[in-house]
């Protein structure tokens, strides 16, 4: 090649390690990895549903500033989030873990961990009240995470 | 000399047509097992697609129920980014007269940058 052009990978020295400034109050980033969120996320919405709706109503009522003007709602977001997940794994630590290994081992299909799944909702509902529900399922069926018999259903 | 004649009382019956018994059931049987073969097989198959739906939905919700969450953390590091790189760009273009700092769009909405002011090389941090 007639480039001599020397290999950069600036992406590695390139890394903005600014913080924040001080006039925006810190917040503890939830720091869960996928897993684990993915146990967590009906929980999540259950308890933080308003946060989420502010937030997202924020975003959209800021005309593209969002990311600006949204830190305060972004905060709340967050602390409602990390205060789910430290409840669960407070009272429920041990089922927590199990459902969110068997996410992690099974491609992250929750129809295939469903023998796991109950006794975490069974734990979370008798010791935070907060509980799974799909919006718009159809309400004459029962609600996918709870059959016991279907063609996805019992075969793993 | 006697002429080659048919036998007294005529030649026997040839036969023709094949003589075989019918195998198997009537062939509109085999037409009926298939309908409703197919049939059930349509059935289960809706009854699949119908559960994979109600699997899709518990799926997209989950993700709808954490966005929240993720964006408030994209959106904080977003800003941080941002900030540092208007204190970068302030610094670094203190001594241009008239220089604007901020946003190149006419728009106060927030762009996410494509090029990067950075510091020269040797001011940079190496973090490894």
């Amino acid at each position: 090649m007639a480039t001599s052009r020397e290999p950069n990978f600036n992406q590695e020295i390139l890394i903005d390690t600014t913080p924040l400034p001080p006039s925006i109050p810190k917040v503890q980033e939830v720091g869960a990895t996928s897993g684990p969120l993915l146990s967590a996320s009906f929980f999540i919405g259950d308890r933080c549903k308003a946060y989420n709706e502010d937030y997202m109503l924020c975003k959209q009522e800021a005309g593209g500033k969002g990311e600006f003007e949204c830190l305060k709602e972004g905060r709340r977001v967050t602390r409602c989030a990390t205060s789910v997940i430290a409840d669960i794994n407070k009272h429920c630590l041990s089922e927590f873990r199990a459902h969110w290994k068997c996410l992690d081992n099974n491609n992250q299909q929750l129809y295939k961990c469903r023998d796991v799944e109950r006794p975490l909702n069974e734990c979370v509902f008798n010791s935070l009240k907060l509980t799974k529900t799909i919006p718009g399922a159809p309400a004459d069926q029962t609600p996918i995470h709870l059959r016991t018999k279907g063609t996805y259903i019992g075969r793993y | 000399m006697v002429q080659d004649l048919p036998p007294v009382g005529g030649y026997g019956p040839v036969q023709y047509r094949r003589n075989l018994p019918p195998r198997g059931f009537r062939p509109s049987h085999y037409l009926f097992a298939m309908g409703a073969l197919c049939a059930y097989g349509f059935w289960e198959a809706g009854k699949g697609i119908k559960e994979q739906r109600e699997l899709a939905r518990e799926k997209v919700w989950s993700r709808i129920h954490l966005i929240p969450m993720l964006q408030a953390e994209v959106d904080r590091d977003t800003v941080r980014r941002q900030l540092a790189a208007d204190a970068r760009e302030k610094e670094l273009m203190k001594d241009v007269p008239g220089w604007k700092n901020g946003s190149v769009y006419n728009s106060d909405r927030y762009v996410r940058p494509n090029y990067v002011v950075t510091p020269s090389q040797d001011n940079m941090k190496r973090t490894r």
